[in-house]
């Protein structure tokens, strides 16, 4: 029973790692570099382990799920920002997955974008309304685990494998240092994104961990995270394998799932493109959930899916103005895979805010007892802080200077 | 918990529960009351948007306009404990907390399936 809980966590951390920004910033960073930042995917997927252990223990002991930790250790000014920059963020991440659930039903379907963006929403609306929390961790979770069509791909592609392991040695090896640097900061941005977090230690509450889960919560980190990463491994050297010095941007989510379906054909094509619909449709829910989360531990209201919509009115409200307006925002047009990589890199400038007090809150003796952060996870939560402090700063002026990764 | 808090730190910004557990805001802000020369008594805990221009100048302001600007004060006595969370004694409907909710609740009843 044990073992089949576990295994449940692991899928819904698949699910819920790999969104439209690692496969825009994956499959683009395999296509400009080859596999020559394989290793930033490494540095990733360490912090969200490391992150998501902490806020993950963090919950199960105390109760407390991050927003939380941000009101109390920012304290409401501050607090009140980071709670506005990472609702705008949030936002700006949940219309890009409805666009892109709506672009895989236009792929699968052939029917009008415009009509697929409102089925999309009502989709997601009604799963998320009758479904409970468990098995629509459980449903996303599995249907993302087709993506795994993308290890296959990379290994039918026959990389030159020797590339592919220099590729996880820290090099700088490029006439474009800063465009290096700006794919460097987004493949981070995108593994470390805070929604994962809001979600994650959320989620631990919603399904009322204790000091017994702490092993769950463990295993969940490491191991859904590590092979979030070993797919992210796979959609970059497809995108280098497929796309380097082609000439080919992967601007599309179509070009993306030729990946799979060049190496594969049609059945790659199809597995490739109901994984990429249930990993983005799952990370829609995710941040749709996250930007109520956040709203109501900050300000102190009943929140939580394990309380039906009327147990917590004003957390079902959260969530249903957001999907309303994320759908207008999909409405207008906006190309979902540009508006990532907005997303992704605004994020980035916003992760201390979100990093900083987990740390706090996970080393306080007063609630966390002798569960305090242990001497490696505030080892690493310390070299951590700094690539989050770094990243945060260099985001902008490197999207800037590379005018978004376009030179 | 030691006998001694840090007011700043351990009691502001926390998460309220009532007496059945349920959320129903947050610490906002204090009040403090002693005579000169004396220590300083935490009297009552004050929750709502009317304590955030205090907390956050014109932003605060402006999102507690936007929240409607009432203040409720929960008396100490209505303390039961304060460790990760503060809880309460009383019943938040008894304390008028969480009456936004119940605002809404109405609203979310019409559509089906509300309830499960």
């Amino acid at each position: 029973m044990k073992i089949f809980q576990v295994a449940l966590g692991i899928l819904a951390a698949i699910g819920g790692f790999v969104d439209i920004g690692d496969l825009v910033f994956n499959v683009s960073a395999g296509a400009t570099f080859g596999y020559q930042l394989l290793w930033v995917i490494v540095i990733g997927v360490v912090g969200i382990i490391t992150y998501s252990e902490m806020c993950g223990r963090v919950a199960a002991i105390s109760g407390k799920a991050v927003f939380d930790a941000v009101r109390e250790r920012l304290g409401f000014k501050t607090g009140l920002m980071a709670l506005i920059a990472a609702q705008v963020v949030n936002l700006m991440t949940l219309t890009a997955e409805i666009g892109g659930v709506a672009i895989c039903l236009q792929l699968l379907s052939g029917l009008p974008y415009r009509w697929l963006i409102l089925i999309a929403g009502i989709a997601l609306a009604v799963v998320v309304w009758v479904t409970s929390f468990d098995w629509i961790e459980r449903i996303f979770g599995y249907g993302g685990l087709c993506l795994l069509v993308f290890a296959v791909a990379a290994v039918k592609l026959h990389p030159a494998w020797g590339a592919v392991a220099h590729g996880f040695v820290p090099h700088v090896e490029t006439k474009s240092p800063l465009l290096y640097a700006y794919f460097a900061i987004g493949l981070l941005g995108a593994a470390m994104t805070p929604y994962e977090v809001y979600f994650y230690s959320s989620g631990g509450v919603e399904e009322r961990w204790g000091p017994k889960d702490l092993g769950l919560n463990k295993a969940n980190a490491l191991i859904g995270y590590g092979l979030g990463g070993f797919l992210s491994f796979a959609l970059m050297i497809v995108g280098g394998s497929l796309f380097l010095d082609k000439g080919i941007e992967p601007e599309f989510l179509g070009s993306i799932t030729m990946g799979a379906e060049v190496p594969l054909g049609e059945i790659g094509l199809l597995l490739a493109l109901v994984g990429i619909l249930f990993a983005v449709g799952g990370a829609a829910i995710d941040t749709l959930f996250s930007g109520a989360y956040a709203l109501a531990q900050f300000l102190g209201w009943e929140w939580g899916r394990y309380r039906h919509p009327r147990g917590a009115p004003r957390f079902t409200v959260t969530w249903l103005v957001l999907l309303v307006v994320a759908l207008g925002l999909v409405m207008t047009g906006v190309d979902p895979v540009q508006l990532t990589e907005y997303a992704v890199i605004f994020s980035a400038v916003a992760l201390p805010l979100t990093y900083i007090p987990i740390l706090l809150v996970a080393n306080d003796r007063s609630y966390m007892r002798e569960y305090t952060n242990g001497k490696l996870a505030n080892f690493l939560g310390l070299i951590y802080l700094v690539v989050v402090l770094v990243i945060s700063l260099s985001a902008i002026p490197l999207m800037i200077l590379t005018n978004v990764g376009q030179n | 918990m030691s006998d001694s808090i840090n007011i700043g730190l351990h009691l502001v910004d926390r998460q309220l529960l009532d007496s059945e557990g349920r959320r129903c805001g947050n610490v906002d802000d204090l009040a403090l009351e002693g005579n000169p020369g004396e220590p300083l008594e935490v009297v009552a805990i004050l929750s709502g948007p009317g304590v955030w221009g205090q907390r956050a100048g014109l932003l605060g302001r402006f999102f507690g306009w936007l929240g409607g600007g009432r203040t409720v004060r929960i008396a100490w006595e209505d303390v039961e404990n304060v460790a990760a969370h503060v809880k309460l004694r009383k019943h938040a409907k008894e304390l008028v907390l969480g009456r936004g909710g119940e605002r809404l609740r109405p609203l979310l009843d019409k559509i089906p399936g509300a309830d499960q």
